[in-house]
């Protein structure tokens, strides 16, 4: 419910680190979106589609966003095995202890961006 | 030119920062600070009044109250003497950090012992946000069915301690306290479960001496 905040906080994010680096556009956004980040894909990339629509930052209508999604993948502490669990966060279907440990599915980051130079009407 | 750039940063990155913010200058005041969360209705502000009538005597608290709209919950506890500052979020679905730290200088934190932060009522989004708090605390009551906990992992993952609320209602609805357990502890294993009714005093004694005993031996010891 909280995207339209969230990507507001990406594109400041991009657009302050473009803007340092001498870039004027910001062509492209990838972010991490993991399973369990609470975080709608779907109300990003219409919140980016609004923002970029206007403008925002370094952004123009051009600008793309590319999600990248995370898997929640958990590893049991005591027999090491990997799974990717159910609502059922801690426990391994191997060994069946409550050991299981998220190793990733929470991520939720700017992983890279693409500025440019050119200056453009 | 074109250039990529791999910056690899957290999206929460500044409200992270405000947290630590907010962390510190709770640490050097010495002031316990819990954050509640809950559904809308779980009885989040009724187990706030008879927490802090069974602590005032020994704590100085304060509250910091988190809704959409209206003081009334502020009202509530400033009815019983305890200094309360609302935070209207309008139609934000999470209290952060940095609203947090704006209230910040409404208080006294040298004095205060014990802070209280009502979360906004919903069982998603305040999860997600670091306040600073020493801990994050949940309560479901019991009219919502035990079946929440499963439906709502991210949120029971990530706090310390869950309060059943509501157990005078037990005998008349459908909520199975074995499978709340059970669902708990294979979502967070480390998990504290506390069941009691805020309104007929019920388990009370032990959710109010663990505030104590928290106090005691981690903030002031």
């Amino acid at each position: 419910m909280h995207e339209m905040s969230l990507m507001h906080e990406i594109i400041q994010l991009v657009s302050e680190d473009a803007k340092s680096r001498g870039f004027y556009k910001v062509k492209q956004i990838q972010v991490i979106v993991g399973d369990l980040s609470n975080v709608l894909p779907d109300a990003l990339e219409l919140a980016f589609f609004y923002f970029s629509k206007k403008k925002m930052g370094l952004l123009d209508e051009e600008s793309q966003l590319k999600i990248i999604h995370e898997k929640a993948i958990a590893q049991c502490q005591t027999c090491l095995h990997k799974f990717e669990p159910d609502f059922r966060l801690a426990l391994c279907p191997k060994c069946g202890l409550l050991n299981g440990f998220l190793i990733s599915g929470e991520t939720f980051q700017v992983e890279s961006y693409e500025g440019s130079d050119e200056i453009e009407n | 030119m074109k250039l990529k750039i791999e910056l690899r940063e957290d999206v929460l990155k500044d409200l992270n920062t405000a947290a630590s913010f907010n962390r510190d200058l709770f640490k050097e005041n010495q002031t316990l600070v819990i954050n509640l969360m809950s559904s809308p209705g779980a009885g989040k502000t009724t187990l706030l009044e008879e927490t802090v009538k069974r602590l005032a005597d020994e704590f100085k608290i304060a509250v910091i109250e988190g809704d959409l709209a209206t003081d009334r919950d502020a009202e509530r506890l400033r009815t019983l003497g305890i200094k309360t500052v609302q935070i209207n979020t309008v139609g934000g679905c999470h209290l952060d950090a940095r609203m947090v730290a704006k209230v910040i200088p409404e208080f006294d934190f040298e004095s205060i012992d014990i802070l209280f932060i009502e979360n906004i009522g919903n069982l998603v989004c305040p999860s997600g946000y670091d306040l600073g708090q020493d801990y994050k605390v949940v309560v479901l009551s019991v009219p919502e069915g035990n079946d929440k906990i499963p439906k709502y992992p991210v949120m029971f993952k990530r706090t310390d301690i869950t309060i059943i609320n509501k157990i005078d209602l037990l005998p008349y609805v459908s909520f199975n306290l074995e499978e709340a357990d059970r669902d708990l502890k294979q979502i967070n294993p480390k998990a504290q479960l506390k069941t009691l009714s805020a309104k007929t005093g019920e388990g009370m004694n032990e959710w109010i001496n663990w505030i104590k005993d928290v106090y005691r031996t981690c903030i002031k010891p």
